[in-house]
């Protein structure tokens, strides 16, 4: 139905795209809900909190993202499920990125795999430094 | 969380069906239910990267997304969304009251681009030409293979920075604001813009959101059901009703953003 190889000409990674982003977005959607119905489950109502522990709290992203996996095993804990949503849902374009940057390199395209290294390296530094 | 994930589930729905943002109208609303607006700020950056991933995927796998032109321009989004992102976390909230409100009007302003038909720029400037910045896609509506080349690409690179600092302050997507760069200086076709405008979104939230993660305010119980009822009400408007384009509905958007522009305006007068 569609006409393949059209837009900017990347066929294949277009179709790799779409699916990292669908697959990153319903992912974590459905963690997200699973957190939500834990949280109502301990705590019994859908309140919004403004308690403490109900902010997300952490040096860097990928130290964060250590700790958390490691909680992984026998949690049934509904701030984590919400949390590995969060991760999965900023980890969705941070993997289109990195994706994009193998598939021009593979291409020989180097102009857009600089600047793809480029994006990647400032939201690096900038996960890595908040 | 219940009432906000009803609100987010009717304003995705909203936003997809009117084609105007989702996250710049739920934080006013979030406002106005008492939420601290650096909290909404932050929840609604997370929320966007959720709803752009959702609906770029299918411009994507439609192929109406140029993921070059994409890249190129994420370089300067990403790097305003920091800085505006971190602007935020310093100012006093009065400023962003404000500032939401002068973009809110901004809303207003994608209603009057009209689906008028692609002319492609008779010259391209040395950059846009050295990156190769042009493509074409298959236009459903017309059948037919639209062509087309980009230019000004310097200066449409700065208007992306601003993009991204504003995105990046008000934890919103800018689309409207970036559809303007993407067709007035970019030259970009209406359907492109809007398909890229929703892919580079995606990158410059992620960027907001690596400086928002970490800063105290981002609160899950708020998050989550925005996050998801976003989500969900932009998947079942895109779905199901895309192609109707309801002049009420966008009358009725506009009444929403007009009141949330006066909300806003009130709440920055009475906090100065």
């Amino acid at each position: 139905m569609n006409s393949p190889g059209l837009g900017s000409g990347e066929s294949k990674l277009e179709t790799i795209i779409s699916y990292i982003l669908i697959i990153g977005v319903v992912v974590s959607v459905i963690l997200e809900v699973i957190g939500i119905t834990l949280y109502y489950g301990s705590n019994g109502n859908l309140q919004i909190s403004q308690n403490k522990s109900m902010f997300i709290s952490g040096q860097n992203f990928f130290t964060f993202l250590v700790d958390q996996t490691q909680h992984l095993l026998g949690a049934q804990n509904a701030l984590l499920f919400i949390t590995l949503g969060l991760i999965i849902l900023i980890l969705t374009p941070y993997i289109r990125a990195i994706t994009s940057a193998i598939y021009f390199a593979s291409e020989k395209h180097y102009k857009y795999f600089l600047i793809t290294l480029f994006v990647i390296m400032v939201l690096t530094l900038s996960l890595a430094l908040h | 969380m219940i009432t906000l994930l009803l609100i987010s589930i009717a304003v995705g729905l909203l936003g997809s069906l009117t084609g105007l943002g989702g996250a710049s109208i739920l934080t006013p609303i979030l406002v106005l239910l008492g939420i601290p607006i650096k909290e909404a700020v932050a929840c609604g950056m997370v929320a966007i990267i959720a709803t752009s991933s959702g609906s770029a995927a299918s411009f994507v796998r439609e192929r109406i997304t140029n993921i070059k032109l994409a890249m190129y321009l994420e370089m300067f989004t990403i790097t305003g969304a920091i800085a505006g992102a971190s602007i935020t976390l310093i100012i006093a909230p009065v400023f962003l009251y404000f500032l939401f409100a002068a973009f809110l009007f901004t809303s207003f302003i994608k209603i009057r681009s009209s689906f008028k038909a692609y002319t492609m720029p008779e010259k391209q400037d040395k950059i846009s030409k050295w990156l190769g910045l042009e493509g074409s896609y298959y236009d459903e509506s017309t059948k037919q293979v639209i062509k087309y080349r980009c230019t000004n690409s310097i200066l449409g690179g700065f208007g992306m920075f601003v993009a991204g600092l504003a995105a990046g302050m008000l934890g919103i997507g800018a689309g409207a604001f970036k559809v303007i760069v993407h067709e007035k200086v970019l030259k970009m076709p209406a359907k492109v813009s809007s398909a890229t405008s929703a892919f580079i979104i995606g990158m410059t939230a992620l960027a907001g959101v690596s400086v928002y993660l970490f800063s105290g305010l981002l609160n899950v119980t708020l998050m989550a059901p925005m996050a998801v009822g976003v989500t969900i009400g932009a998947v079942v408007g895109g779905r199901v009703l895309n192609k109707i384009r309801d002049r009420n509905l966008k009358i009725l958007f506009l009444v929403i953003v007009t009141l949330l522009i006066i909300q806003m305006l009130y709440k920055g007068v009475t906090s100065l």
